[in-house]
């Protein structure tokens, strides 16, 4: 049985349909890419799995239960993490704080919430701004302490959304490699929705392409690229000229 | 255990806050034998009062962030209900003072279930409305003596079951045990999960919900906590006035009070609402006594006061503690 | 019998309210702001046309423009001298920062005024009514019922048809875009509170003609007109008029009802109470209104 199952779902905003008929799966220790351009969905799919949305037709499947329409913080505690494009550059908690509440997910007792952020921390390297409040941050440290929150809360499959944007290639190296160890040594699944073309190829073992809400591809990166529907649709000119 | 541990715990504040908070503690606990007036005796229990006030709204208002304009509800049920079992049954205030907060409690978690389905101003005027319905009805039922009221019994002797005292120091330090209670839970509180979950929920709902947190449960306790400590002051106003009327203990002006002396402060601080009711109740009670006596002076107490919300909202929403932190953050 | 007396104030009260109500969802609308002292300004155009009518010895349907007038200052001193500054802060700060001006203008008008009940009691239509078959009505009540329609049919014509109106509704579907297209917000955010203020003047002008006007008046309508906002969609101008009405019906309707069954808690006095109730129940139940105009 699949990993996480997505069976047909659809979500239309009144009249935009968002996501139309939508089905695939992800297995245990994947590394899956969702790409597609502006406006295709797939910010709105990931809130279907996740919760934010409710999906007007069609299923979710984890870990063979049922999560369909299940709020996000349900579909957290079944052990779904996810990270967020855009993150509220926030004043009132500290980073520890930050990555503390994530850890409050799984743990009671300050203390271990405590300890279990700061290994976190020390793992992702950025234990030196642990006392820092999320505005005084850059966007590539903003980002770490995103993923770090996220991981907190002991996720089996960790969903990213658009993780590497606004980052320079050095970071983007880093990011990536970091993403390798999260899979391989904490067994994580990962499921990335990325715009960078390069990163996405170079770490996704398979990857999903929606175009308008609909799915017009999914196989291996090598294959995606030469995916003459693919390339109409997004790769176009940038991606096809330079390979 | 912990928990106690934490309660009384001060030790991750500066060292400026820590011997202010012992000099402040020394001054209250010896303010009764300063001979101060009557007058001033009031006012320093209306002080801790309102600090306990205060610090009830804080946990959902100050850590939630959520502008809750309904506290004064609860200072009715916990009121009426220590009034009306002494005139009904005549039941102890020991006793009916926990059953008022467990009936406040209760009633708390009907309220907030549809409530907390609201956001923003929706939210907020939404408290407003349920906690003039509650006083509407009291207004108009006779069975609770309606507009008129309830006198609770004189007893010719003191009498400490009934906590009813000749001189206000016995009020006075009653108040100050409560104050304390408030604080060391306060100050636990802040440190608790619930109060880390509640401050992701102000900071981001979105992030707070992918972390697991169940935000409407969360806000629903913490309302419940603050509805509890409301009705914890409202059962302490009942046998300290001896007498309490529906506009006394549930009118919109004293919801707004509570939740304007916690911002004043300077919410989702522990030391907040009591800045806020040090610096409120005061002036209030003072410019109320000079102004009060000049005839054709009426009304500009409360424009004063009404001036001084307007200026802090416009110019410091985080109150006079934010305005401390601010300083302080300079000078280092 | 009764019932349809009732129904038929109701909705000469209703129109008064949709008025009432529908600068405070204009406001709502354009900035996002709640303005808790929107029932002080209708108290101040209350006493407006009171003492304007009084001093210069007028009919008080004439010292409407006054009010009006008076309304329109206001609103535009309130937002350029403090609501621009609240802007700034959160939206807590922001609640308190109009509950403030609520309660400076409610003892401002004390110390004025003092707290006595003051209501018009010479003018062409006052204590006159008007009978048609079993129903009497207040000719006071009808002048405010089709006066208040009216006004609310030239703002609406005014948001809908004109330029600047249309860049009052742009603004208020999305600022950062009108403010692309060359639309000055801070403007609109002006001209929003200018009509706002302008319009509860005239209803409380309008309201003074037979309901006391004292310093305390607002709150009771202001929470009226957050029944209506709330029941026509939060910003919507079509949604606030059905709404007033519905509230307007409900107010009367409802102690005829009491009455009629004999409940001692379906009185009278719980005429507002089912006001805030059916706030609570719109919000909770419907959150996009009743109409559910406003996406």
């Amino acid at each position: 049985m699949a990993f996480l199952e997505v069976d047909n779902i659809t979500k239309d905003f009144g009249g935009l349909v968002a996501n139309n008929h939508i089905s695939f799966s992800i297995d245990e220790g994947e590394i899956v890419g969702l790409i597609g351009p502006n406006g295709a969905g797939k910010t709105t799919l990931f809130n279907c799995i996740v919760g934010y949305h409710k999906p007007d037709s069609g299923k979710v499947i984890f870990r063979g239960k049922d999560i369909t329409g299940l709020k996000p913080h349900d579909t957290n505690r079944a052990g779904i993490g996810r990270t967020f494009q855009v993150m509220k550059v926030t004043t009132g908690m500290t980073v520890l704080e930050n990555v503390m509440v994530g850890a409050f997910c799984r743990v009671d007792e300050r203390e271990q919430a405590r300890k279990k952020a700061l290994a976190l921390l020390g793992f992702m390297g950025i234990e030196k701004i642990k006392d820092f409040h999320l505005n005084e941050l850059p966007v590539a440290m903003q980002r770490k302490v995103g993923l770090a929150r996220a991981l907190a809360t002991n996720p089996v499959l960790l969903m990213l959304d658009e993780v590497a944007s606004g980052l320079n290639p050095k970071e983007i190296e880093e990011i990536v490699e970091f993403m390798r160890v999260i899979n391989s040594e904490k067994k994580i699944t990962l499921f990335i929705i990325e715009h960078i073309m390069e990163m996405v190829m170079k770490v996704s073992q398979r990857v999903i392409v929606l175009d308008y809400g609909e799915k017009i591809a999914e196989g291996l990166p090598a294959d995606i690229v030469k995916n003459e529907n693919v390339i109409k649709a997004y790769l176009g000119e940038k991606y096809a000229q330079s390979h | 255990m912990e928990a106690i541990k934490d309660a009384l715990n001060f030790s991750d504040f500066s060292r400026a806050e820590r011997i202010s908070l012992i000099i402040f503690s020394l001054f209250l606990l010896i303010f009764p034998l300063l001979g101060a007036g009557s007058f001033t005796k009031t006012v320093m229990i209306q002080f801790l009062l309102f600090s306990l006030f205060g610090m009830g709204w804080n946990t959902i208002g100050g850590y939630g962030g959520q502008v809750e304009l309904g506290k004064a509800q609860y200072v009715g049920i916990g009121a009426y209900t220590v009034a009306l079992m002494m005139v009904w049954w005549k039941i102890p205030f020991w006793f009916s003072m926990p059953v008022g907060v467990l009936i406040a409690l209760g009633y708390s978690f009907i309220i907030g279930y549809p409530l907390f389905r609201l956001k923003g101003h929706y939210f907020a005027i939404a408290t407003i409305c349920t906690s003039l319905v509650l006083k509407d009805i009291f207004d108009n039922w006779t069975l609770v003596g309606a507009a008129k009221g309830i006198e609770l019994p004189i007893h010719e002797h003191p009498d400490f079951v009934y906590m009813q005292f000749k001189s206000d120091t016995y009020y006075y330090y009653f108040i100050m045990v409560l104050f304390y209670i408030g604080l060391f839970y306060m100050n636990w509180f802040r440190k608790s999960k619930l109060g880390y979950q509640l401050r992701m929920i102000k900071d981001d709902e979105d992030a707070a919900e992918s972390l697991g947190i169940d935000i409407r449960w969360c806000k629903i306790k913490a309302y419940s906590i603050a509805s509890a400590f409301v009705a914890v002051g409202g059962g302490f106003m009942a046998v300290y006035n001896l007498y309490i009327d529906p506009t006394s203990v549930m009118e919109l002006s004293l919801s707004i009070k509570i939740a304007l002396m916690a911002m004043l402060g300077g919410a989702a601080s522990l030391w907040g609402p009591i800045i806020g009711a040090a610096f409120l109740v005061p002036l209030d009670r003072f410019l109320g006594s000079w102004l009060g006596g000049y005839k054709g002076l009426i009304g500009v107490d409360f424009m004063i006061y009404a001036a001084l919300i307007m200026v802090v909202s416009a110019y410091q929403p985080r109150g006079i503690w934010g305005i401390i932190e601010q300083l302080r953050k300079r000078g280092s | 019998m009764l019932i349809i007396d009732a129904l038929l104030q109701g909705i000469l009260m209703g129109l008064l309210f949709a008025l009432v109500a529908l600068g405070l969802t204009i406001i709502f609308g354009v900035m996002d702001i709640v303005n808790f002292a929107h029932g002080e300004f209708l108290m101040l155009g209350m006493y407006t046309v009171y003492w304007t009518s009084l001093f210069l010895n007028i009919d008080p349907l004439l010292a409407l423009p006054a009010s009006a007038i008076m309304g329109i200052l206001l609103g535009l001193a309130s937002y350029y001298c403090f609501i621009r500054y609240l802007l700034r802060g959160p939206a807590i700060a922001q609640l308190f920062g109009t509950f403030g001006l609520m309660l400076f203008l409610q003892y401002f008008a004390m110390f004025l005024f003092k707290t006595d009940y003051r209501m018009v009691e010479k003018g062409l239509l006052v204590g006159k009514s008007l009978s048609v078959g079993p129903f009497i009505f207040d000719w006071t009540k009808i002048a405010a019922g089709l006066l208040s329609l009216i006004s609310f049919i030239v703002v609406f014509y005014f948001i809908n048809m004109t330029k600047t109106g249309k860049a009052l509704q742009a603004t208020a579907l999305n600022k950062e875009a009108a403010s692309y297209m060359g639309i000055k917000t801070d403007r609109m955010n002006a001209l929003a509170w200018a009509i706002g203020g302008g319009t509860v003047g005239v209803a409380g002008g309008l309201l003074v003609n037979f309901y006391y006007a004292y310093p305390m008046v607002g709150i009771l309508f202001v929470m009226i007109a957050f029944a209506c906002v709330a029941l026509g969609g939060f910003g919507s101008i079509k949604g606030v008029f059905f709404a007033g009405l519905l509230i307007g019906i409900l107010e009367m309707v409802f102690p005829v009802f009491g009455q009629l069954v004999g409940s001692d808690f379906l009185g009278p006095h719980f005429k507002v109470t089912i006001i805030y109730l059916a706030y609570f129940i719109i919000v909770v139940v419907r959150p996009q209104g009743l109409f559910g105009w406003r996406q």
